[in-house]
């Protein structure tokens, strides 16, 4: 059932725009993966969905599902399923018939096909809602539902765009939990858009970073966190520490001093930026010990904001900045002074320009 | 002096206001005035079918008495005599043809209209929308020459007219139709592997359902009670009620019989307005359910 997918410089400049929505787009997804399309709005994210699904043709570029090329192939013939913001469910049709679709549509004897969509009412933890009308569903449900009626119809790959950024925090974090059943029933190929960092995190394999029509990183989730591979990945996924400085001999020196690049590492010869994750960073009290593997910075309190169970800090070293994340029930207070430990593999260098 | 509330015991503003007056029940002044409102025009559309009916089953009705003085059905035979059931059968092939014409071709228009697929839109819309502009008398003056000089036949020709005719009724109702219809139902029963044919039928057309029935219902009562092109182009070949109800009242002394024919010619378009009520409807609301999500009012509806 599940097809492995590949974009290759996929490229779509929509009528009368200056620049391209997309530009030169290459990425893979193994059958039964599950990959993240992560951007900030308007990063071509959905474009990109839309090209797969067939809803739009690319300007240029292939898209090769189990290496067949696609292009021109109606979106019906794809064997792909989308699941939208909205639910988009047929209000014309009872929750079943509406998962029953595909295989209506497919030319299914109406018994068979609402037997099987029985299945995936279970498989979505909403039997026995069936007989209703869509209208009666609440949020959560009628976003089942869509996701049901998308996996009823067997896709090679499922689409999924943006399909939990509607519904609230806890009913997100339910979905999640969903997803993550499914993929471990039917281990569907997946391509799923959305905006948000940490539901990449959770539901994904590998995260493609989009940002203005360009792929900037196609990585595991925790790469992208600690090895970004130019400073707007780092900013885009939230990076907070940048120290300009430069690279000799596979040592970084900036303000924060000498850092050597971490085992298996190598780091580029000239100007280059340090970024750290600040949760990386540790806080320790003046004249601690300093572990294996990490640098040791001497720092003062300057600013610290509430986050609720978290304080977040920024730490001035000299001229250079510094943030970490304490709970909030350490006494750190503004100009006091202390060390933070800074492990040398969460190090990353890029290119100090934002390319 | 202000009265002494001991604290703790202060009247809360919904005390006041929601306890005295719940605030979605109109006030008795209010209400009594609806119902009079009401009342009064239900009155103004049934008083002239009052005189209708009472003609309708009067033989004699000498002018100062409040009845009619001789009771029969003295109208209806005249009137069928004179053709009445052939000619309720044109008019209703003829509003039915219409509606058959005008309404696929006005969805056609406002969905390519709503797409923006249209180059210059507005000028496209103000051409679809002239009929209702133009006094019909002189549109079908000039356009009888030019169907008899293309040696059109008159029945095909009234029928072009009146299609032209009902398109701005149906143009403006499927505009509004499709304002409210959300393309993407369509891309998403396309992943579901639904071919074009397949999302026509089982998506476009039953989400546009309602819109579709009232464009046909106004397309409809255009052929329906056409007079002018029927007469003009048809050359009075094609007699259909409203030109047998023109022709009697024409006439002294045929009031019975235009009785008749008005009466029956009020007739399918409420039945159709009846169905309309009935089958128009969007689709079932969650009345159906209880608990919170039930009270919830159904998304997408216009």
């Amino acid at each position: 059932m599940s097809a492995s997918l590949a974009l290759d410089s996929l490229t779509k400049v929509f009528d009368g725009a200056v620049a391209p929505a997309l530009d030169g787009v290459s990425l893979s997804v193994d059958a039964g993966e599950c990959l993240a399309i992560l951007g900030p709005s308007g990063s071509g994210k959905s474009s990109v969905l839309r090209a797969i699904a067939g809803l739009d043709a690319p300007t240029s570029g292939r898209i090769l599902v189990d290496g067949a090329d696609v292009a021109g192939v109606a979106p019906e013939r794809r064997g792909m399923a989308m699941v939208f913001q909205r639910p988009l469910l047929f209000p014309h049709l009872s929750v079943l018939d509406n998962v029953a679709f595909a295989a209506t549509v497919a030319g299914q004897p109406k018994r068979e096909a609402r037997a099987d969509a029985r299945q995936f009412l279970e498989l979505v933890q909403l039997e026995g809602f069936g007989e209703r009308p869509v209208t009666a569903l609440s949020g959560g449900q009628e976003q089942r539902v869509a996701i049901a009626r998308a996996l009823a119809a067997r896709p090679r790959v499922l689409l999924l765009d943006e399909p939990f950024s509607a519904l609230d925090p806890e009913l997100r974090t339910d979905m999640h939990a969903l997803l993550r059943q499914i993929c471990q029933q039917l281990n569907p190929t997946i391509v799923m858009v959305t905006h948000d960092r940490d539901e990449a995190a959770v539901v994904a394999d590998r995260v493609a970073l989009l940002s203005a029509g360009r792929l900037l990183q196609h990585d595991t989730v925790e790469r992208l966190y600690t090895r970004p591979v130019a400073l707007a990945v780092a900013r885009l996924m939230g990076g907070r520490i940048e120290l300009p400085g430069e690279v000799g001999n596979g040592v970084h020196r900036s303000a924060l001093g000498a850092i050597a690049a971490p085992d298996g590492e190598s780091w580029p010869e000239g100007p280059g930026m340090l970024v750290v994750r600040h949760e990386a960073v540790h806080v320790a009290p003046l004249e601690s010990a300093v572990p294996d593997g990490m640098v040791a910075v001497e720092v003062v309190v300057a600013d610290r904001r509430a986050r609720g169970p978290r304080a977040e800090i920024s730490l001035a070293c000299g001229e250079a900045m510094l943030e970490a994340e304490v709970p909030a029930s350490r006494p750190l207070v503004v100009g006091q002074r202390a060390i933070t430990h800074i492990p040398r593999s969460a190090c990353t260098v890029v290119p100090l320009d934002e390319r | 002096m202000a009265m002494m509330i001991p604290y703790g015991e202060r009247v809360t503003p919904d005390d006041r206001t929601v306890a005295a007056r719940p605030l979605m029940r109109p006030r008795p002044a209010g209400r009594t005035l609806r119902i009079v409102v009401a009342s009064l025009l239900a009155v103004w559309f049934a008083l002239p079918l009052v005189p209708l009916l009472l003609w309708s089953v009067a033989s004699r009705w000498s002018a100062p008495a409040a009845l009619p003085t001789e009771w029969g059905f003295d109208g209806l035979a005249a009137a069928v005599t004179a053709g009445a059931v052939p000619a309720f059968g044109r008019s209703l092939v003829l509003g039915l043809v219409v509606a058959a014409v005008a309404t696929p071709l006005g969805a056609m228009a406002a969905r390519a209209l709503a797409r923006g697929a249209v180059p210059a839109p507005r000028l496209v819309s103000g051409i679809l929308l002239a009929p209702l502009a133009l006094p019909a008398f002189v549109a079908v003056m000039g356009l009888t020459i030019v169907l008899l000089r293309a040696r059109v036949p008159g029945l095909i020709g009234v029928v072009i007219l009146l299609v032209a005719a009902a398109l701005p009724y149906t143009v403006y109702t499927m505009r509004v139709a499709y304002a409210a219809h959300d393309l993407a139902y369509e891309e998403e029963a396309r992943t579901l592997g639904a071919s074009r044919g397949h999302v026509l039928w089982r998506v476009h057309l039953p989400l546009v359902a309602p819109g579709l029935a009232r464009a046909a219902f106004l397309a409809f009562l255009v052929g329906w009670s056409d007079y002018v092109v029927t007469v003009l182009v048809g050359g009075g070949t094609i007699v259909t009620l409203p030109l047998l109800v023109a022709s009697f009242a024409g006439g002294v002394g045929n009031d019975a019989v235009v009785a008749v024919l008005s009466l029956s010619a009020i007739v399918p378009p409420l039945v159709l307005l009846l169905g309309l009520g009935r089958f128009g409807r969007r689709y079932p609301t969650a009345r159906y359910l209880t608990g919170p999500t039930a009270s919830r009012s159904p998304k997408g509806a216009p």
